[in-house]
């Protein structure tokens, strides 16, 4: 996995802070072998550490002046998301919502994903939307796949005609978005209705496996959602770009409320005028 | 103030003995001239909480007195529940095992904008995030004080609390006498030594610096009273930089490192980084040097959430399992509406309760008892629909004291607010506090309403033997301090624009009057008047005092008109007023108090006068006297007041440059007329230059053109003249110029400007015909008022590090919606 960032200003930058979300987070299902992230200009100083949510975390502080700032993250990793339960197994979607708005041991790690976000206000259209998939008593699993195939089916992928902060209602009225606009509807819909859901950044493999349609979002910084399934079964990552589970095609680097949470580069510059940024992400099979 | 059988306290009857002494009429004489020493002060429009525009900001004349039996006890009580929130803050940005254990719901900490995520701690850091913890509290009808709101953020107040006590024996010297009264000046000492203490290990002589936004903080007087109380550097986001991952303020002398922020500002919008706003008024990466101990911050920047009103309902059983111990100063009874049962209790009788919302400290309370039907029915509903985020508070009746109102005492019911510093070791309480009186019930709760009054508050000690004075405190041993006089840049660059600006308004004054002098004559205006005129047009006209098309020869009634426009507060003038006050409140911190009243009352007083002068010549002539009297003060408070170091240094060169190239153009104008008429133009330059009588005796009456120019040009000891302004800069640019630098670039340029002008004057002396070689010189001398401009050019660039704009790239959180922290 290569992803490259690079940033061009028109005139030069006399100091800048970044922080980066740009290193796989280690879980169970996810192993990583090696990661390292290069920075130019070289003579920069940085710090890590781990986030509020278990994320991997770069600091950069770049003190000499500079017109163009390169960073490249690359990483290797094995992947292989566990199979989730039996749909019909799940709890009723209620007794989810309820477990997380509780608290205590069982519920109140995931009720951090239940409350509005920066990002994500509450949104009573994205909730009316996703009314429709979970009836009273539906096992939640069942409701959530239904959520992510419907929009899959209903929003159709189209660059350009959002940004990093398009609200929720614009994305529900103009059915059409990218990767980070289905996460956010499908996650301010859940929140609605009070089950738990998180942003989780990422990367998609470049070429789907044999047999497969083209995935969407690839060569590109990706995003999903993970869902809340209860104490029992916990989180199960779901795909609504492109209605998928998430199993081995993905690999995850962090996850949070929003996007705000967790961009992968994200700063702050003195000086450096007009900027341009391009990015580029290669993920290849070893 | 009154006991359970309706009798008198002892401790009022004393009181209030002390006060009838001064009659009713002496009362109301001493409460206005407490309110004029309040407005003298300028403490009027700075109330906590006020954002626009200017609020009176009063003190009651009765003090709230508490024996100190009683106060000890609020202090025990508010000691343990210092250590609880402390305890509580610890584990909520640790491991989280309150929220595990279900102790606390998940709500007043994921969903409370004042819980910071960029601040959470994986190691275990034992660092105390709490040093300054304030409460404020109500006394119901059983006499019991009990908690409103605990302010765990940084609360104000206390500057207010100390002036109160300050005027009040300045203005009521007596009334302090049958009492013993505790001071309140050990507090602070306290105070500054806990913040040396934080500084991280090993920094000798820490520098402590108070963040503030600034002047557009509405608590901008107490930063800045707090600043000198505490003697600590007073900055601004701005002023602050990350370097090589520790913290420095940027000075004249270059980056200095700062070891300890008190910070005053809202938490949230700390670093720019890493938190969600996108404040730039923060310090890029200053939470990253924080989290690596290079810098302390107190209080810390996530100690917020504890504001949030729900809280009190949980804080007796988070007592007991973090502390083991009961808690001693209850609450006013609160509840969590995210509870079904309490919620149940609120839609039985909302009448009894104020509504808070949940996690929002700052927003005032709703109370349902005052509201009509339709509307209560209406919150009920807002209530049910997103139960988590709403609290209630009982609405106790608060106890009342006497207030004097305009016709004697009335009863009016308060609010107390009590601070309290951790010295390293324990919780001490300030031997005083702020009271606030209330005017309506829902003003309990929330940050400092918009107005009203306040009450010094007096802890008395009961033996009248024990004077308490700082050793009576047994105050650990003051570590020795060096106070930096290190200026920001910022400052400086204040200070050099206000002088150029008070300078400017002056010249401005100087030239407007020259011409009503004239303009006054009324018809009988003279061919050599006209053509003075024409000079002075263009003199206004350079100074920005009246655009070009009003300077027509002639046109005495168009000039006239441009003139009393330029006085309203769109015109010249009037806009130079705004800015000389603006920079005065900017720099406010480097003045002295006496400084500052002198510098607000004659500014007030000039300002007064030229919006009183109406259509009249006379009037305006008066507003311009109004305003050179404002300089001269000015002037003069700073010459006997200032001391010498850079704030001075900077406040002299502005005038300076502003008056050497009000002179050199003025000059310029003067003489730019044909050679045999150059006697009407030196005429000119020796009134422009208040020079006449230096000049008659010197010369008698012969006017020549070297004698002239050497006097208001090349006369180093003619403080209205070029060359003492050149000479003064000189020197001030090398007293500025540091070691190693090429310390005599600047300096060396005003010298070279000098020289230029001294060249000039010698020319003419040594001409033929004097007059024609005066009449000839103006265009030189507009050279040399383009170097001084440029001169100030250069000054700008080296001192006050022209910073390029801030920008965020890659991500930009939306700005949330900012509610939370008092």
């Amino acid at each position: 996995m290569h992803h490259v960032t690079s940033y061009a200003y028109a005139t030069p930058v006399d100091l800048a802070s970044h922080m980066l979300h740009l290193t796989p987070r280690g879980l169970d299902w996810q192993r990583v072998i090696s990661s390292a992230i290069e920075v130019s200009p070289g003579q920069s100083r940085m710090s890590v550490g781990i986030d509020h949510f278990g994320n991997q975390v770069a600091w950069l502080f770049l003190e000499v002046p500079h017109d163009r700032f390169v960073v490249t993250a690359s990483a290797e990793v094995e992947v292989e998301f566990p199979a989730p339960p039996g749909a019909e197994t799940t709890l009723p979607w209620e007794q989810v919502a309820v477990a997380a708005a509780a608290g205590r041991a069982e519920g109140w790690q995931a009720a951090e994903f239940i409350f509005d976000s920066p990002m994500l206000p509450a949104e009573p259209a994205a909730g009316a939307y996703a009314a429709q998939s979970f009836p009273p008593g539906r096992p939640v699993l069942e409701g959530l796949l239904e959520l992510t195939a419907r929009i899959r089916r209903e929003f159709s992928f189209k660059a350009g005609v959002s940004n990093l902060h398009t609200p929720v209602s614009r994305t529900l009225s103009q059915r059409a978005g990218v990767c980070q606009d289905f996460t956010h509807l499908m996650i301010a819909s859940l929140r609605a209705l009070g089950l738990p859901a998180r942003y989780v950044s990422g990367y998609l493999r470049t070429k789907p496996p044999p047999g497969t349609t083209v995935r969407r979002g690839v060569d590109q910084s990706h995003a999903w959602v993970g869902a809340w399934l209860g104490p029992a079964h916990g989180w199960v990552d779901l795909d609504p770009t492109n209605d998928l589970v998430v199993r081995d095609e993905h690999v995850v680097l962090a996850w949070g409320r929003d996007y705000g949470d967790i961009s992968p580069v994200r700063g702050l510059i003195l000086g450096g005028g007009k900027h341009s940024v391009t990015v580029g992400v290669d993920l290849e099979p070893v | 103030m009154v006991d359970g059988r309706g009798g008198l306290r002892p401790h009022w009857r004393t009181l209030l003995g002390a006060f009838s002494a001064l009659g009713a009429d002496g009362l109301a004489a001493r409460a206005r001239r407490l309110d004029r020493a309040f407005e003298e002060e300028g403490v009027t429009s700075l109330l906590p909480g006020v954002s626009t525009g200017a609020q009176r900001w009063r003190c009651d004349p009765i003090p709230l007195p508490i024996p100190e039996g009683e106060f000890a006890e609020i202090e025990t009580g508010l000691a343990q529940r210092a250590r609880l929130l402390e305890a509580v803050l610890q584990d909520i940005y640790g491991r989280q095992e309150l929220l595990a254990d279900g102790v606390l719901p998940p709500a007043l900490v994921f969903a409370n904008p004042c819980f910071l995520r960029a601040g959470c701690r994986r190691s275990e850091d034992a660092a105390p995030m709490m040093q300054f913890y304030a409460a404020d509290l109500v006394r119901g009808p059983d006499g019991a004080w009990r908690v409103l709101a605990d302010r765990t953020a940084g609360a104000g107040g206390v500057g207010y609390a100390r002036e109160n006590r300050r005027l009040l024996a300045q203005v009521i010297p007596e009334a302090f006498r049958p009492m013993q009264v505790r001071q309140l000046r050990p507090f602070f000492d306290v105070w500054q030594d806990a913040l040396h203490r934080l500084a991280p290990p090993g920094r000798r002589n820490p520098i402590v610096a108070l963040l503030t936004q600034g002047i557009a903080d509405p608590q901008w007087f107490e930063h800045m009273f707090l600043s000198r109380e505490l003697s600590c550097a007073l900055v601004e986001g701005g002023d602050l930089t990350v370097r090589g991952g520790e913290v420095f303020l940027k000075t004249l002398r270059g980056l200095q490192q700062v070891d300890v922020l008190l910070r005053r500002m809202d938490g949230r919008m700390l670093d720019p980084l890493e938190l969600e706003t996108r404040s730039l008024q923060g310090v890029s990466g200053l939470l990253n040097a924080a989290r690596h101990g290079t810098v302390r911050i107190a209080n810390d920047a996530g100690s917020g959430a504890l504001e949030a009103p729900a809280f009190a309902a949980f804080l007796p059983a988070l007592c007991m399992r973090l502390l083991g111990e009961g808690l001693a100063m209850a609450s006013v009874p609160t509840m969590w509406l995210g509870e079904a049962q309490a919620r149940a209790l609120v839609q039985q009788d909302p009448g009894r309760w104020l509504i808070r919302p949940a996690v929002d400290g700052k927003a005032h309370a709703l109370a349902p008892m005052l509201m009509e039907p339709a509307i209560r029915q209406a919150l009920l509903g807002r209530i049910e629909e997103r139960p988590r985020e709403w609290a209630a508070s009982a609405g106790i009746p608060p106890s009342v004291v006497p207030c004097l109102g305009e016709s004697g005492m009335v009863p009016k019911s308060l609010v107390l607010r009590v601070f309290m510093v951790f010295d390293g070791t324990r919780w001490r309480a300030m031997q005083g506090g702020l009271a606030r009186v209330l005017d309506s019930p829902d003003q309990l709760a929330g940050g400092l309403p918009k107005g009203g009054t306040s009450k010094d508050v007096w802890v008395l000690t009961e033996d009248r033997a024990d004077i308490v004075g700082p050793a009576a405190l047994a105050i650990p041993t003051l570590q020795l301090r060096r106070t930096s006089g290190d200026l920001p840049s910022r400052v400086a660059d204040n200070l050099f624009w206000l002088g150029r600006y008070v300078e400017r308004l002056e010249h401005r004054a100087r030239l407007v009057r020259a011409v009503t002098g004239r303009l006054s004559r009324g018809a009988a205006i003279m061919p050599r008047e006209l053509a003075e005129l024409n000079v002075l047009s263009r003199c206004l006209t350079e100074a920005a005092v009246i655009d070009n098309e009003d300077a027509g020869i002639g046109a005495i009634a168009t000039l006239t008109d441009a003139l009393f426009a330029s006085t309203r507060d769109t015109g010249a003038i009037g806009a130079n007023f705004a800015s000389v006050a603006r920079l005065t409140e900017r720099v406010r911190d480097r003045l002295t108090g006496d400084m500052y009243a002198t510098f607000t009352q004659t500014l007030r007083a000039a300002r007064e006068c030229v919006s009183d002068i109406g259509h009249s010549l006379d009037g305006l002539a008066s507003g311009m006297i109004a305003i050179m009297r404002f300089s001269a003060a000015v002037a003069g408070v700073a010459a006997e007041n200032m001391v010498r170091g850079g704030g001075w240094l900077f406040l002299d060169l502005g005038r300076r440059i502003e008056r050497a190239q009000a002179v050199a153009s003025e000059v310029a104008f003067a003489l730019d007329m044909p050679a045999p008429r150059i006697e009407a133009g030196l005429r000119l330059v020796l009134e422009l230059c208040d020079s006449a009588i230096t000049y008659r005796s010197r010369y008698m009456n012969v006017l020549q053109p070297a004698p002239v120019l050497d006097l208001v040009l090349a006369d180093q000891g003619n403080p209205r003249g070029l060359a003492f302004q050149l000479a003064r800069m000189r020197t001030r640019l090398g007293e500025l110029g540091d070691e190693g630098s090429p310390r005599d670039m600047l300096a060396g340029f005003a010298a070279g400007l000098l020289a230029e002008v001294e060249a000039l004057v010698d020319k003419v002396l040594a001409a033929e015909n004097q007059s024609v070689a005066a009449a000839a010189i103006p265009p030189s001398l507009h050279a040399v008022s383009d170097g001084i401009a440029s001169l100030s050019d250069r000054i700008t660039r080296r001192y006050f590090a022209l910073l390029p704009a801030v920008q965020a790239v890659g991500m930009s959180g939306q700005m949330a919606d900012l509610r939370g922290a008092a």
